[in-house]
């Protein structure tokens, strides 16, 4: 089993190596077969561990594969964890990681850096394990990094596009700020717990200060805002885009932007003992949540919707970490990752069949053309959105609820208006979409066609769990299959029991109210009277400049970080560089000129002075050696 | 004062004397004649130890021997010099052979 | 004479003729007195010699400096015109600055040998005789003796190299 484990890793980084060797040689003609018989092999062995999980379930595997460092009295070993949360991230990041390499080959066909886009991916692949199956947060930061450098290759996979490598940059720098936070938090952590090894860390908490704790939670979660895109380090991911849509699915919605959700939860042992890092963690999370929620509802872009919309689902998963209803993040977080990756993927296909065309006001009545992806779509917005009984309204409403029941009523109020908006945006996205007339010229029109089966097969089979996945492993509410089987790893989670005839079912019936209310309002507003959100818009000026400029966000950045950093690179470089540093060297140089100016006029060429220097000396050599040194 | 003292004061004397020529005169071969003083200077001591003090009979003799030899040599080479000299710039002033000013 | 012993008075004599001709020869505006003096002062020398009972040095101080080295100066001085001229032309810049220093070097070093202890007090005789030194050039000195030979082989050779003019073969 050790063995699986590690090779689960071990094969997309042999296929990442091996694609790029091979990539332009041998394997010219079919350059991803090497990567995705390594992804789809993966795929089988987290099988096998998520299905030796399910059986033996009470007991974890820990375990060492060697001594990584060693630095007098910091070690820290290269070992992998598999419990239930292992198991749930595996089957997410498998699954998911698989089906994208499949799609690619429909989706990256005819472009020329094809088997770079295959090595990348299998580069992620190894990194993203490697988060979730380490078993101490050195590894983790490294397979942590490992995803934001992949993110940056593969946003900027179309380099020569000089929007595209601006937000490959963009992300790795914000990631950064997220990284730095993650790094003092490790090493808070190691100075509080001698050790980075979750076992040794989780069995210390106890006895540690509990003002180390809130701080190592919160620097942790500084990490995380960066990776997951909360505010205020969400500008990357809108822009992260750029990038292909495979990679938008695979690592903007299904995995790498879970790492954070992920960490937070892992540390549940250490977090859930501070009270305030909780609060932050559920404040930011509700905040984030509907401030993307409004952004995504003014944005043209089909694909910048949907990733508002991640930002948005990702604040949920915090909100409902923070509030302790961990078990919930985890089942939303689950199923998030197939139905976001169905929408990105869909949203690809139409790109695809619109021969490239993202924005929203050229597209329309897709629905007869492109009738798979319609579907499928339906069955992920859908799910998004919250409507019963799709997979996001029973891990939604497990989160609204655990507020409400934790008696954070302005939190739950501000989810319910949440998913009114998400309603709303999402079912625009669709309606302006596959409804009405096709507003595209008349050139792209005639290429509208359905995708190919490689695009369209992963499409239908990510529709099963987001259709179903709520009713198999979530009913009833709180007490579902999941919880049961992720008791070992929050063991200590009060959950209130739920009650479909009480508060329970109040709950639920007032936010399937909300959602269909907001999918109502979307079809009256973009179909039935198309020229009300004009006129809406015209009403309030302000708010919807604001929505469509991200609240000025990236305007902030630019005027308070970004040309401080500059005007001070400037200066550095006119005063510093070139008078100080520049100024030393030269005087220095300037001095021994001096010298040697001053010293020329010693040599006056005839020797007759020179001969009177030395007799001169010999005498004071004479007095010196006779009467000072007593010889 | 013992009489090698004063035969050394006599010696010490001479060799100041020729110093004086060698840094203050301007005319070359001046300066090698009181250069030869100097030389003189010092075969008077050598020739003084080897009169007054046991052990150095001998050697004092000889160590003058040599030097009158190598001084006629020096002698020599060193006008012989000075008249190349004297050819090329027509001069004999030691202040105008400054090339190596600076 | 007998041999070793210190004669105040004759000493004086010399000492005298040496010094007063030395200084002679550093302070006469015509080179050709300066060669004068310098030749009355080797004679000069020449007594002290005969004083310390070297009669041999004497001698050949007589030979080569009178009678070779003198020569060859007034050869040279033959050879480069002289000019009549005022006293700055005879004195250097230094000068003034080279007397204080001279005499000062003088009381120095007088003082010094004269206190020094390392020399013993001896007034004995301990002449050499003259077949005592022939014996020792030819045995215990006879390197040196060699070396000195080749030396002045090699300074007549320059001597001509030096001074044959350009066109000559």
């Amino acid at each position: 089993m050790h063995v699986i484990i590690t090779l689960i890793t071990l094969l997309p980084l042999a296929g990442f190596v091996a694609t790029l060797l091979l990539g332009k040689g041998p394997l010219k003609r079919r350059p991803e077969v090497i990567s995705l018989a390594a992804v789809t092999g993966s795929w089988v062995l987290s099988m096998i561990v998520v299905a030796h999980v399910f059986g033996a379930h009470t007991k974890a595997i820990d375990f060492n594969l060697f001594s990584w460092v060693s630095a007098g009295s910091f070690h820290v070993q290269w070992g992998y964890l598999v419990d239930s949360l292992t198991a749930i991230m595996l089957i997410v990041v498998s699954t998911i990681g698989m089906l994208v390499h499949y799609y690619s080959i429909g989706y990256m066909r005819g472009d020329g850096g094809y088997y770079r886009f295959f090595a990348y991916l299998n580069l992620f692949m190894f990194a993203m394990f490697t988060l979730i199956l380490a078993n101490n947060y050195l590894l983790v930061f490294l397979g942590w990094e490992g995803v934001g450098l992949c993110s940056y290759l593969l946003i900027s996979f179309w380099f020569h596009k000089k929007s595209a490598s601006q937000a490959g940059k963009k992300a790795f720098l914000v990631n950064r700020v997220g990284d730095w936070g993650f790094t003092l938090g490790l090493f808070l952590m190691f100075t509080t717990f001698g050790s980075l090894q979750f076992g040794q860390v989780f069995a210390r908490v106890a006895h540690v200060n509990p003002g180390l704790i809130t701080w190592i939670s919160l620097l942790l979660f500084v990490g995380a805002v960066g990776k997951s895109a909360q505010f205020p380090l969400h500008v990357w991911l809108p822009d992260a885009m750029e990038g292909p849509t495979p990679v938008s699915a695979l690592i903007h919605a299904a995995t790498m932007v879970n790492a954070g959700v992920y960490i937070i939860a892992r540390s549940y042992p250490l977090v859930s003992h501070s009270h305030t890092a909780m609060l932050v963690v559920m404040t930011v999370g509700t905040f984030t949540a509907i401030y993307a929620a409004c952004i995504a509802l003014t944005q043209n872009d089909i694909k910048k919707v949907i990733a508002y919309s991640t930002i948005s689902s990702l604040g949920f998963m915090f909100m409902a970490l923070g509030a302790g209803a961990w078990v919930a993040a985890i089942f939303y977080l689950f199923a998030h990752g197939f139905f976001k990756g169905l929408l990105f993927l869909g949203s690809g296909s139409v790109i695809h069949s619109m021969s490239g065309e993202q924005d929203m006001r050229r597209m329309g009545g897709l629905r007869k053309k492109l009738p798979i992806t319609f579907w499928t779509m339906m069955v992920g917005a859908c799910a998004n959105v919250g409507l019963f009984p799709f997979a996001g309204f029973w891990a939604k409403d497990e989160i609204l609820g655990g507020d409400f029941a934790a008696h954070y009523y302005v939190v739950w109020a501000v989810g319910i208006i949440t998913a009114f908006v998400t309603a709303l945006f999402m079912f625009r996205l669709m309606f302006l979409t596959f409804w009405g007339e096709n507003r595209a010229s008349a050139e792209v029109q005639r290429h509208i066609h359905e995708s190919p089966r490689i695009m369209t097969v992963p499409l239908v089979i990510l529709a099963v769990p987001a259709a179903v996945l709520g009713l198999v492993v979530g009913l009833p509410p709180e007490a579902g299959w999941l919880h049961t089987f992720l008791h070992p790893v929050f063991f200590n989670v009060r959950t209130e029991h739920f009650a479909w005839a009480g508060s329970g079912g109040g709950l639920m019936a007032i936010s399937l109210v909300v959602v269909v209310l907001g999918i109502y309002t979307a079809f009256v507003a973009y179909v039935r009277r198309p020229e009300v959100p004009a006129r809406a818009a015209a009403r309030v000026p302000w708010a919807y400049e604001a929505s469509y400029h991200k609240f000025y966000m990236d305007e902030f950045y630019d005027a308070a970080v970004i040309r401080p950093v500059m005007a001070f690179a400037m200066w550095l470089w006119t005063f510093v560089d070139v008078k100080v540093i520049d100024g030393a060297v030269n005087g220095l140089a300037w001095v021994w000129g001096a010298f040697g100016r001053a010293l020329r006029p010693l040599q006056t060429g005839r020797a007759q002075s020179y001969a009177f220097s030395v007799f001169g000396g010999l005498f004071v050599l004479i007095i010196l050696i006779r009467y000072v040194w007593g010889a | 004062m013992s009489p090698v003292d004063w035969y050394l004061t006599l010696a010490v004397g001479l060799f100041c004397i020729g110093a004086y020529g060698v840094l203050a005169r301007r005319n070359v071969i001046l300066i090698v004649m009181s250069l030869e003083l100097m030389l003189n200077a010092v075969n008077i001591a050598l020739a003084a130890f080897a009169d007054f003090i046991p052990g150095a009979a001998g050697r004092g003799t000889f160590f003058v021997l040599f030097i009158i030899t190598l001084a006629a040599a020096e002698v020599t080479i060193g006008l012989a010099i000075i008249v190349a000299n004297y050819r090329n710039r027509r001069s004999v002033q030691a202040d105008e052979f400054s090339e190596m000013k600076g | 004479m007998p041999h070793g012993d210190f004669h105040p008075v004759l000493f004086v004599i010399v000492a005298v003729w040496v010094l007063v001709c030395a200084l002679g020869v550093v302070t006469f505006r015509n080179i050709v007195h300066s060669a004068m003096a310098m030749v009355l002062c080797f004679l000069g020398v020449a007594a002290a010699y005969v004083l310390l009972a070297a009669g041999l040095l004497a001698v050949i101080q007589i030979l080569i400096y009178v009678g070779a080295i003198s020569v060859v100066m007034l050869f040279a001085i033959m050879l480069t015109e002289q000019h009549n001229a005022p006293l700055g032309f005879f004195f250097n810049r230094q000068a003034i600055f080279a007397l204080p220093l001279a005499v000062a070097m003088f009381v120095v070093l007088t003082v010094v040998l004269v206190t020094s202890k390392m020399l013993p007090n001896g007034s004995q005789a301990h002449n050499v005789s003259l077949a005592a030194i022939a014996n020792g050039l030819f045995n215990g000195y006879v390197f040196p003796f060699e070396l000195v030979s080749f030396v002045l082989l090699a300074a007549m050779i320059g001597a001509i190299v030096l001074a044959r003019r350009e066109d000559q073969p």
